[in-house]
């Protein structure tokens, strides 16, 4: 049984028109999985679905064997913690320590324990010089950091980024998708909303949604082999992996390809 | 916008701020009530005497303080004016014989002018207030010629109304100062946490102060943000023509009008956003939650503590007697 199971999942805001329409997925434990989508596709609903946030009309979510209901929500959310787009909404803390104590409060974490932890995840997202800091004088990517370090301080093991770099300069960008990959390297589960191509070609696997459907999800090398899968969904694959899908499959061209692939990775 | 400073706090190291806010707002209370119970203009100048000293205790700047007076002056001088004017009881002590003349017009409206010029330019608007109305005062008492406007009338201070107006003002003094204090040397944080402790047992009669508190504290945490976006739409509505600081006062309610609605409307977007993000982090309002930031009693506020019963035990002792 995969760590996250969704199974025929529809999801309509007003009954008329499905947002999320039979999704099916499973995802395994310490994948990183990309997903992919035009404007309305569904990603944030899907992600909004996962953390219970919103209760789909059918079909059901299991996460470690645990079914999503009214029950089980609570202990669902310790396991799976969720990083939105616009950093200033998602701080509640008066400081940065009041910030990443927030979740613990809530499941009642004894004080000494959290003082323990907040220096242990302020220290692995670097901001333990910020502490007592107020959010109006971080950046947004320190923000969106503090809101990571909650997260591991619930110990929570699935991090969702609903468009987490979206809203941030490229310096923050680039450093944030750094700490995403270390979080990868520790084993966490990573779902990665995103508008950028680039920042998925990082992941393992890519989901492509379209109108509310599962339009692909497949291996990241495999998926953007199909062109046709992004141009049907209104995406664009980055110009070296175009330039290498249109060398045939020539023996020749074989060492150009492999190069442009490179290329496309390593960003 | 990174210099907003929400409430008067001040970074500090003083006595007063290493006392536990309940126990400052419980001290700051119970002194309060001592000052109502004080009676005579000697207790009061005690009480006033006090109140400096424990500044000089707390090493706050007095000046800090009187800053913090400032926008309670006008009402200060209000009640005093008003007091000295209509209290007309006890013995008289000032009759002054005043006149009414065409050079008193004449003077007055120059005096009002050269004040008014001389307060855009002057840093002590308040020295020049009192210079302004001693100078009209002069002018009523002197300026006995030219053609006459109204007959000349006395102007009387009785005891009593210097009396009672100084005592609303002294007893005024000593309460700013005293939540002055307070709020000058008390985080806003951790005054809402100090409170909702202390409001704790209301929750019998329904009242939840935790979630009180919570909500004061989010606010709190969220002016800046707001006063940032105030900011942009501003300028976002500066750029399409609106004017907000000239123009009719109808129109400047248009103006305002297209600065509050996109306000809210983003005020509540945001405030949706912030209660996913709290659920999705496990809060559950009503529930049970420990905190990270605990308050302590220590031995310095217990002392405080008695200290402040002492004095209003000393007030009613007075009152009595």
């Amino acid at each position: 049984m995969s760590y996250i199971e969704i199974k025929n999942l529809t999801f309509s805001y007003n009954e008329k028109t499905n947002v999320l329409e039979d999704v099916n997925l499973e995802i395994n434990k310490g994948e990183w999985i990309a997903v992919l989508g035009h404007n309305g596709s569904g990603k944030s609903t899907l992600a909004k679905t996962l953390v219970g946030l919103l209760e789909p009309q059918k079909g059901e979510i299991s996460i470690d064997g645990l079914v999503m209901n009214d029950e089980f929500a609570y202990e669902i959310r310790k396991k799976i913690g969720i990083v939105f787009q616009n950093p200033d909404n998602q701080f509640v803390g008066v400081t940065v320590r009041d910030d990443i104590a927030f979740g613990m409060e809530n499941l009642c974490v004894p004080r000494e324990e959290m003082l323990e932890k907040i220096s242990f995840y302020a220290e692995k997202v670097n901001m333990l010089n910020f502490l007592d800091s107020e959010p109006a004088n971080l950046s947004g990517g320190q923000k969106q950091r503090v809101a990571i370090a909650g997260i591991l301080a619930m110990q929570s093991d699935i991090i969702i980024f609903d468009e987490a770099t979206s809203m941030l300069d490229p310096f923050s960008r680039e450093e944030l998708i750094k700490y995403i990959k270390t979080l990868h390297q520790d084993g966490l589960t990573i779902i990665m909303i995103t508008h950028d191509i680039n920042e998925a070609l990082l992941a393992d696997r890519i989901l492509v949604m379209n109108k509310g459907k599962v339009y692909a999800f497949e291996d990241t090398e495999e998926i953007m082999k199909k062109k046709s899968i992004f141009t049907d969904s209104h995406l664009e694959l980055p110009v070296s992996l175009d330039l290498a899908n249109a060398l045939t499959d020539n023996q020749e061209y074989k060492e150009i390809r492999e190069k442009l692939w490179e290329y496309a990775l390593m960003k | 916008m990174k210099s907003i400073i929400i409430g008067q706090y001040i970074p500090g190291k003083g006595l007063f701020y290493r006392l536990d806010p309940r126990t400052k707002i419980i001290a700051v209370l119970l002194i309060m009530i001592s000052v109502f119970l004080l009676e005579t203009i000697e207790q009061l100048l005690i009480g006033l005497a006090t109140a400096i000293v424990l500044l000089l205790i707390g090493k706050i700047s007095i000046l800090k303080v009187i800053k913090g007076l400032k926008p309670i002056m006008i009402l200060l001088i209000f009640t005093f004016i008003f007091q000295i004017i209509l209290n007309r009881e006890g013995e008289t002590i000032v009759s002054q014989q005043m006149y009414f003349t065409g050079y008193t017009l004449l003077l007055l409206i120059l005096a009002f002018i050269v004040w008014r010029i001389l307060n855009k330019l002057v840093k002590y608007r308040f020295t020049l207030f009192f210079l302004f109305a001693a100078g009209v005062f002069l002018i009523l008492s002197y300026v006995d010629f030219g053609p006459k406007i109204a007959e000349p009338f006395t102007f009387n201070i009785y005891r009593a109304g210097l009396e009672m107006s100084f005592f609303v003002v002294v007893r005024l003094l000593i309460i700013i100062t005293l939540s002055t204090v307070l709020t000058l040397t008390t985080k806003p944080t951790d005054l809402t946490q100090g409170l909702e402790k202390l409001m704790h047992p209301m929750k019998k009669i329904g009242f939840d102060s935790e979630s009180f508190a919570l909500i004061i504290s989010i606010s709190l945490r969220y002016i800046p943000t707001i006063f940032d976006e105030a900011n942009k739409i501003m300028l976002a509505q500066a750029s399409r023509g609106a004017d907000f600081s000239e123009g009719k006062l109808k129109d400047k309610l248009r103006q305002v009008i297209s600065l509050l609605v996109p306000m809210f409307i983003i005020a509540f977007m945001r405030s949706e956003e912030l209660a996913n993000a709290m659920e999705s982090r496990n809060f559950v309002p009503g529930e049970k939650r420990t905190r990270i930031n605990e308050l302590y009693f220590s031995h310095r506020d217990i002392i405080a503590t008695i200290f402040s019963f002492l004095i209003l035990a000393l007030a009613i002792v007075l009152k009595v007697m």
